[in-house]
């Protein structure tokens, strides 16, 4: 059974620091098993400016097991699946205590988000980018906070859209506005 | 269940700090306190616990084996301070033990009245024994209603307390509703009703001072405990056997103490250093770096799985388990093979109805295994259950070891 009323002085609690932490649960549902957490990318990394959704779901053991954690924005990183948003965390398995709470663990995914773990992989190929390309991963990395984690995220489809327009082939625009992580002054000058 | 949440919510206008649970996040609740010190409710200790191998506290990761007995010291300062508070948490708490079937030790009238009481020639190891002889002897229904005319008493404690003041405080509270004053007396008072004696160790009578509680739930200075230089630390009240090497001062009770009486505290801070008795420092530091921790469970040991020592408290069992065949509750009573051989006159950890005359069977693993097969009422069912399990064991060994290295 899963202890409501400490779910809900975890969500009163999480709300008071909203503001500091940029962290955030809100119920997904009313029952308030399924919830959603709202981190912001870490600043000085490629998923700075990104704001990333991770759907939790609380399992009956709940504060005894881990929550279910899996990110529904799509992010580039050796520990998040690239396809399925599953994310390699000890603390949500193995780690778990019941002292920590649904705001630390998403503070631990942040944290996750800043030190990636390239050794213990979730998503192998961005793992192999990772040690062997770094700066193509950095680029991809931003190119995807750029596309799927900005609230005002049309952004990367109005300049695929814009440079398209100016007269180049769009799959040209989008694998170089991927290289160049998004930005599309640096995309224009490659292309030109 | 939410509308309950959200109730909850607005009756919770207090803060519990510092003593907020850290699993329930709650007001602590028949409080818990490990050998690092940490505290945690009976229900939130028992739950965080591994049925197949050693715990480790929730907050600090500290590995034990052994689940501690309530510390009724800090559950009657509770009770004292956050009268209404405490009470309602044994409300709801009682309602869960009615749903699962199993209950938490329940104190009687008589250990909370020599808190509150003068008599002063209660000593507390005589309430503790008091308060074993009677709770094996009352049914559960009973010693439920027994409890709650114990915080019924303390009620009227307070009551009693908040009319003494009544006569400071000017009549600025007319208009506030009773409930609402009754409160605000009882956080007013807090400081005039908690006395030394609330809090005294139980070995050398005096304040508390780095407060360490054992195994047993006994509350004593550490200095008091470093001088009983044993093998095997035992409580000096109970005789009950400390398992898990020299126990963490409790912090959280320490800064309160510290807080709540600052001249006494530092008397007995200087007579300690001047006594020139080490209050050793790293026994105030967490224990996450101490690699020294209680022995880890043999894994060739057979494991009695989330089954636990109603005695010392070791969960699991490994090795020889003794079940009590005439305890009729749910949970059982279980001796582990040492404490089979002092024969404990304790009752259940569990509030069960356990007496000396009941009888013993040793429980060997095949008979374990065949009791589940039972359950099961399927072989097959059983048999992938039980590789599945070994798997499991050998998978986590190995991690184990890894994680070791």
């Amino acid at each position: 059974m899963i202890d409501f009323a400490r779910v809900q002085k975890e969500l009163v609690e999480c709300s008071k620091d909203a503001e500091g932490s940029g962290i955030k649960v809100s119920p997904k549902t009313d029952n308030l098993v399924l919830l959603i957490g709202t981190i912001p990318g870490p600043l000085g990394t490629p998923y700075e400016g990104g704001v990333f959704h991770i759907d939790i779901t609380l399992p009956d053991g709940y504060p005894f097991e881990p929550p279910k954690m899996q990110f529904a924005t799509k992010v580039w990183h050796p520990n998040i699946s690239s396809q399925s948003g599953a994310i390699c965390l000890d603390i949500l398995k193995d780690q778990w205590s019941p002292a920590l709470t649904l705001k630390t663990a998403l503070l631990s995914v942040q944290a996750l988000l800043s030190a990636p773990q390239p050794d213990d992989p979730q998503d192998a190929v961005v793992a192999q980018q990772y040690l062997k390309d770094y700066q193509t991963f950095v680029s991809t990395a931003r190119y995807w906070t750029e596309s799927f984690a900005k609230a005002s995220s049309c952004g990367i489809e109005d300049k695929v859209q814009k440079l398209v327009e100016m007269g180049f082939p769009e799959a040209q625009v989008r694998s170089i506005l991927e290289a160049v992580g998004g930005d599309e002054n640096l995309a224009l000058e490659r292309l030109l | 269940m939410e509308n309950n949440a959200f109730k909850d919510e607005n009756q919770h206008h207090q803060t519990f700090e510092p003593f907020v649970c850290c699993v329930c996040l709650d007001l602590l609740y028949k409080p818990i306190v490990l050998s690092c010190g940490h505290i945690s409710c009976f229900w939130c200790v028992h739950k965080s616990m591994n049925g197949v191998r050693e715990s480790h506290c929730p907050i600090c990761r500290h590995p034990y084996c052994h689940f501690p007995t309530i510390c009724q010291k800090l559950h009657f300062l509770l009770l004292k301070m956050y009268p209404d508070a405490y009470k309602n948490r044994e409300k709801q708490t009682l309602e869960e033990e009615r749903n699962m079937g199993c209950f938490s030790p329940q104190f009687n009238v008589y250990t909370h009245g020599s808190h509150v009481s003068d008599h002063s020639g209660i000593m507390p190891n005589c309430t503790i024994t008091n308060q074993v002889s009677n709770s094996s002897s009352i049914e559960p229904l009973e010693c439920l209603e027994q409890t709650g005319s114990a915080i019924h008493k303390g009620d009227e404690d307070t009551t009693i307390y908040s009319e003494h003041t009544s006569n400071e405080t000017p009549e600025v509270f007319g208009t506030t509703s009773d409930e609402g004053k009754k409160l605000f007396h009882n956080e007013h008072n807090q400081q005039q009703k908690i006395l030394i004696e609330d809090v005294m160790c139980t070995f050398c009578k005096q304040l508390l001072f780095h407060p360490v509680v054992l195994n047993c739930g006994h509350v004593y200075c550490d200095t008091c405990i470093i001088n009983l230089a044993e093998e095997m630390l035992k409580c000096p009240v109970c005789q009950s056997p400390h398992p898990s090497g020299s126990p963490k001062v409790c912090l959280v009770l320490d800064h309160f103490l510290e807080e709540q009486f600052p001249a006494e505290y530092a008397q007995r801070r200087d007579a300690i250093q001047q006594s020139n008795l080490k209050a050793k420092p790293e026994t105030t530091s967490c224990s996450l770096h101490n690699g020294k921790g209680e022995k880890i469970t043999n894994p060739r040991l057979e494991v009695h799985t989330g089954v636990g020592c109603d005695f010392c408290g070791v969960y699991p069992i490994t090795g020889d388990r003794y079940n009590c065949l005439d305890c009729k509750e749910v949970i059982g009573f279980d001796l582990c093979g040492d404490c089979y051989k002092i024969r404990s006159k304790l009752p259940g950890r569990f509030n069960q109805q356990h007496t000396p005359e009941h009888q013993f069977q040793r429980v060997q693993y095949l008979h374990a295994v065949r009791s589940l097969l039972r359950e099961q009422n399927s072989l097959e069912n059983f048999l992938i259950i039980a590789q599945d399990t070994m798997m499991a064991n050998e998978e986590d060994d190995q991690n184990d070891s890894e994680a070791g290295t």
